[in-house]
């Protein structure tokens, strides 16, 4: 690229900045142009895949907005900006999109350090942060324009503890986490919960995202002979945990956080997984209506996958999005409101969502409880395994 | 006592696996003296080949095996023709740069072709399982080994017994007597990138069959402990990596023994410090080996660099300091900011590594420093948000040079590694040192950043404070390299021991560098800390590092309006690519590459 080229693409695209800026505020009076949402999140970088797995939920839910009229005859879209989970990219996003005057809500980030930099912009430039995967507990302290459905971990831990203390049996616990917030977090609410149902937690452990050998931990949970391995992990790492335990001889019980909850955790696990529990918000077999929707229509999309938790997660945001805004309008300090008044918004993570005003956040997920039977989820059917 | 058993098996199994990574990386350095950064690429780009092979075309092993080397050496000869050749000339850093740039492009290619799900690549060994102590190992096990251990010694007797091998060690202690003597040095270099390519591409889809895994995140990670392995072993030391690769395997296997597993990696870094700091050429180097590093400076070479008048940047600095009155919008000024904050880490770094030649790879450990201190302080003892910044830059600049001081009688490389591990201990202590910097939870609710009582939020405000104390850190730099210190810095930069036996004492100059740059950048990164009000050990990561040090040597080595300029285009190239989406980033690195190509000595030259 010659020097002059390098130049009037520099000038051309700062013009082209200013111009959309401009020229945007009056094309948003005419009711043509989509309602437009902003999203922040990876599309590149180490967590690139939950970005394309957000989009795929998205475009579905999408999909079934626009076909059922969309939001007041205008249509709803939304604009992903790839942050690479990174916080000095999240920031300057976030400024683009609250000095966009076309963008009426974000949605995301993914990890925490990205999405809790950003919250100072969006509460000070007043444009909602609606973090759907952001579990850390500050999350929504950073100001009254961040609201959060990721399901709290205050409440999962306790369902899954409640499944491996008190319907499995297990009575003496090794814990293996991510060593991240989630993780920490997830953890602690975890081995709260055990103990109050009387189990023993023999030894916890927590690891890095990117290990992959965990050979020598196992050695260390061997040795604290536990009844059963509580995983508190993600798909990949999951997956990876349970082979190489049935490698290494272990043949306790396994059960894991709902995370794991994909059909890549069958996959990449093969035979390992099998008989491995776990807690779920929703499952194939699952008679609800808004389920049998949700895995028909992802199904048809996308020739013939299974949706997995994230899907589960973006494609419940979308909808929720679409509910304040029918209510809340284009403007952005009505859209905050709106997340006050939406009530029973149809949801696969929690049957119906309404905002806890308080701590904005959705209490009371649902709950299944599962068993990997012949390579697929089932439903437990209470046989101890 | 059966478990220490097996504490050393799985040492054994998991240094088996880092082995296959190391050997290729060793016989790339022996040669020509590179650290190759897109080993960790290559071996992502065998696994997705491996993939292709076994579940689409359902090839038996040995013909995988065969399909994956020779395109992985495939690979390795176009990076080699296309990408390393036409910097030979060129100063030493510049191919270091160019394997960055290629791993980029790699693994975006890789992830853009193929998504970036996490695959199953099934192992096409029957499953069977020997018990040894109170665990099992497989036929996999065994092949990886069997292809680590015959591959280091075929290698050794090829370099020792083989023409092409004398040549390749010719080639690699002297490359221009080399050539006097009729070795056609490209041909060497050929072969042993298509030999390290086919090695690496092996590894990744042996490995991704170990795990049943394969996904785009494994390439640095792999590179990381490659490295580690490499260096401990004894650089460009083929059969020295496999034993390092065992010991590294070994130590972080007792290490999760000890201590649990969140101090695994902690314990892979410290070895590496530890044998570079006793033994800086490796545990298996032989005393009469050729020092790895030439005695005069040749790593970083002289230019001229471009003299910018002193009114263009009286005026450059004026447009900025008044861009905000003009109506350009917030998005612009947080890029803006966000390359200003970079420009100070830039600045510190451009000091260290270009103007006393200390080239260090773990540079956001003192963007971590800073922002802990500046934000622990504000936060635990109320200290003002600007005092406390300069706390977090004074805290940097002590902890920062006690930690780099050990390293200060290494080259070169060495340099880079050490820092490198440096920075990766510092992180691994964030995350495990929870009483005081709270773990993985990460601390929030850092205050904002105010002056004299006076909170600075708007974008306007951060924009201006932020400029300011970019070009006040500048100015001081400026003058400092005008004054006999830069003098002294240059000297030892350009012959350490002409400069020793002119009376300089190298460690006091050294120290001096990193005070200076450790400040700066410890600045940075508390500003950074009261800007995003929420940090945790993954806010200043490794690809931070490997971001300032781009920068700098985009810039210009030393330049210190160079780090800037650098900090400007870097920040602004990936946002100005966003319309790209999916692509940005491959595009980055392209650019990238082109840049190195053709203006390995920074946009505005070495000073």
């Amino acid at each position: 690229m010659s020097n002059i080229d390098r130049r009037t693409l520099v000038k051309g695209s700062l013009a082209a900045m200013m111009a959309g800026a401009a020229f945007s505020r009056s094309a948003f009076a005419q009711s043509s142009e989509p309602i437009l949402l902003g999203v922040s999140g990876p599309l590149t970088g180490p967590n690139a895949q939950y970005g394309t797995q957000w989009k795929q939920g998205f475009d579905l839910a999408l999909d079934e907005i626009q076909a059922a009229g969309g939001i007041n005859g205008r249509k709803l879209a939304y604009q992903f900006e790839d942050s690479q989970s990174d916080p000095r990219q999240s920031v300057a996003i976030a400024q683009k999109f609250v000095s966009d005057p076309r963008i009426v809500m974000e949605l995301g980030d993914f990890s925490s350090p990205a999405s809790m930099a950003a919250s100072p912009i969006y509460q000070r430039g007043g444009l909602v942060q609606f973090g759907f995967t952001n579990s850390h507990p500050d999350f929504t302290k950073g100001g009254d324009f961040m609201w959060s459905t990721s399901v709290s971990q205050a409440d999962e831990q306790p369902l899954l503890a409640a499944y491996a203390v008190k319907r499995l049996g297990l009575k003496k616990l090794a814990i293996l986490h991510l060593n991240t917030d989630w993780g920490r977090t997830s953890r602690d609410y975890f081995v709260k919960a055990a103990k109050e149902y009387g189990a023993e937690i023999a030894v916890t452990e927590g690891y890095i995202a990117e290990e992959r050998d965990f050979r020598s931990t196992l050695v260390r949970v061997r040795d604290a002979s536990p009844d059963g391995l509580i995983l508190i992990s993600y798909y990949s790492d999951g997956a990876l945990i349970a082979r190489q335990a049935r490698q290494v001889g272990l043949k306790q019980t396994i059960c894991a956080a709902s995370s794991v909850y994909s059909p890549k955790f069958l996959e990449l696990g093969g035979e390992a997984v099998e008989d491995v529990h776990l807690g779920t918000r929703y499952f194939p077999e699952d008679p609800r209506p808004e389920v049998k929707k949700f895995i028909t229509g992802f199904k048809a999309k996308y020739n013939g996958q299974e949706p997995d938790a994230f899907n589960a997660y973006s494609y419940d945001a979308m909808h929720m999005a679409a509910a304040v805004v029918k209510i809340g309008g284009t403007d952005r300090r009505a859209v905050r409101d709106a997340f006050a008044k939406v009530k029973d918004v149809s949801s696969v993570i929690f049957g119906t969502a309404t905002f806890d005003v308080e701590s904005r956040r959705v209490k009371g997920a649902m709950n299944a409880e599962l068993v990997v039977r012949k390579g697929q989820f089932a439903l437990w059917d209470g046989k101890p395994t | 006592m059966s478990s220490w058993l097996d504490y050393t098996i799985n040492g054994l199994i998991v240094g088996n696996v880092y082995a296959l990574v190391a050997v290729g990386l060793a016989l790339i350095f022996g040669v020509s003296r590179l650290i190759n950064f897109a080993q960790g690429s290559i071996y992502l780009v065998g696994a997705y080949i491996g993939w292709v092979a076994v579940v689409q075309l359902h090839t038996p092993l040995p013909l995988t095996i065969i399909v994956v080397a020779v395109a992985a050496a495939l690979v390795g000869l176009v990076i080699e023709r296309f990408g390393l050749r036409p910097l030979q000339n060129s100063v030493r850093i510049a191919p270091l740069l160019a394997t960055i740039g290629i791993s980029f492009v790699l693994d975006q290619l890789v992830m853009l072709t193929f998504s970036p799900n996490p695959r199953a690549l099934p192992s096409q060994l029957p499953d069977v399982r020997f018990q040894i102590g109170g665990g099992t190992i497989g036929p996999l096990d065994l092949l990886i080994a069997g292809v680590g251990i015959t591959s280091a010694l075929l290698l050794f007797v090829f370099l020792r017994y083989s023409k092409l091998g004398w040549a390749v060690r010719a080639t690699a202690q002297d490359r221009d007597a080399a050539m006097q003597m009729g070795v056609d040095v490209n041909r060497v270099n050929q072969a042993v990138f298509g030999i390290a390519a086919a090695l690496g591409g092996v590894s990744g889809m042996l490995v991704g069959m170990y795990y049943n895994q394969i996904d785009t995140a494994m390439s640095l990670q792999a590179t990381l402990k490659g490295v580690v392995a490499e260096v401990v072993g004894g650089a460009g030391n083929v059969p020295g990596a496999v034993i390092g690769s065992l010991l590294l395997g070994l130590v972080e296997s007792y290490g999760v023994a000890v201590f649990g597993t969140s101090y695994r990696n902690l314990f892979a870094f410290l070895l590496l410090v530890v044998v570079l700091v006793l033994r800086p050429n490796g545990l298996f180097a032989s005393a009469r080996q050729a020092p790895p590093e030439p005695l005069t400076g040749t790593f970083i070479a002289p230019s001229r660099p471009v003299r910018i008048p002193r009114w263009a940047l009286l005026v450059a600095a004026a447009a900025f300091a008044i861009l905000p009155l003009f109506p350009v919008s917030f998005y612009v000024l947080q890029t803006l900011i966000n390359a200003w904050l970079l420009g100070m880490l830039a600045l510190s770094l451009t000091l260290v590594a270009g103007t006393i030649g200390q080239v260090s790879l773990g540079h956001a450990a003192l963007l971590a420093i800073g922002a802990y201190t500046s934000a622990l302080l504000s936060l635990g003892f109320a200290v003002p948000v600007g005092l406390s910044i300069i706390g977090g830059g004074l805290m940097s600049a002590a902890l920062g040079t006690a930690l780099i001081s050990p390293s200060f009688r290494l080259r070169g490389h060495y340099v880079s590694i050490a820092t490198l591990a440096i920075g990766e201990i510092v992180s691994l202590v964030i995350l495990n040192w929870e009483s005081v910097t709270r773990g993985p939870i990460g601390i929030s609710g850092i205050p904002p950043l105010s002056l004299f009582g006076y909170d600075l939020i708007s974008p306007n405000s951060i924009y201006w404070f932020s400029l300011v104390v970019m070009i006040v850190l500048a100015l001081l730099q400026a003058r400092l390299l005008g004054s006999h210190l830069g003098r002294s810095f240059r000297a030892i930069r350009d012959d350490d021991i002409a400069a020793r036996a002119y009376g300089l004492s190298l460690n006091r100059y050294k120290s001096l560098a990193f005070i200076f740059g450790g400040f700066a950048a410890g600045v940075s990164g508390g500003i950074a800390a009261h800007l995003y009000s929420y940090i945790n050990h993954e806010t200043f990561n490794t690809q931070q590092s490997i971001l300032a040090l781009t920068v700098v040597i985009l810039g210009g080595l030393g330049n210190v309006v160079g780090a800037i300029v650098g900090s400007v285009a870097l920040v602004g190239l990936p946002e100005l690519f966003r319309i790209a989406a999916e692509y940005r980033i491959l595009i980055y690195g392209i650019v990238l590459l082109l840049l190195v190509r053709f203006r390995p000595q920074g946009l505005l030259g070495t000073m």
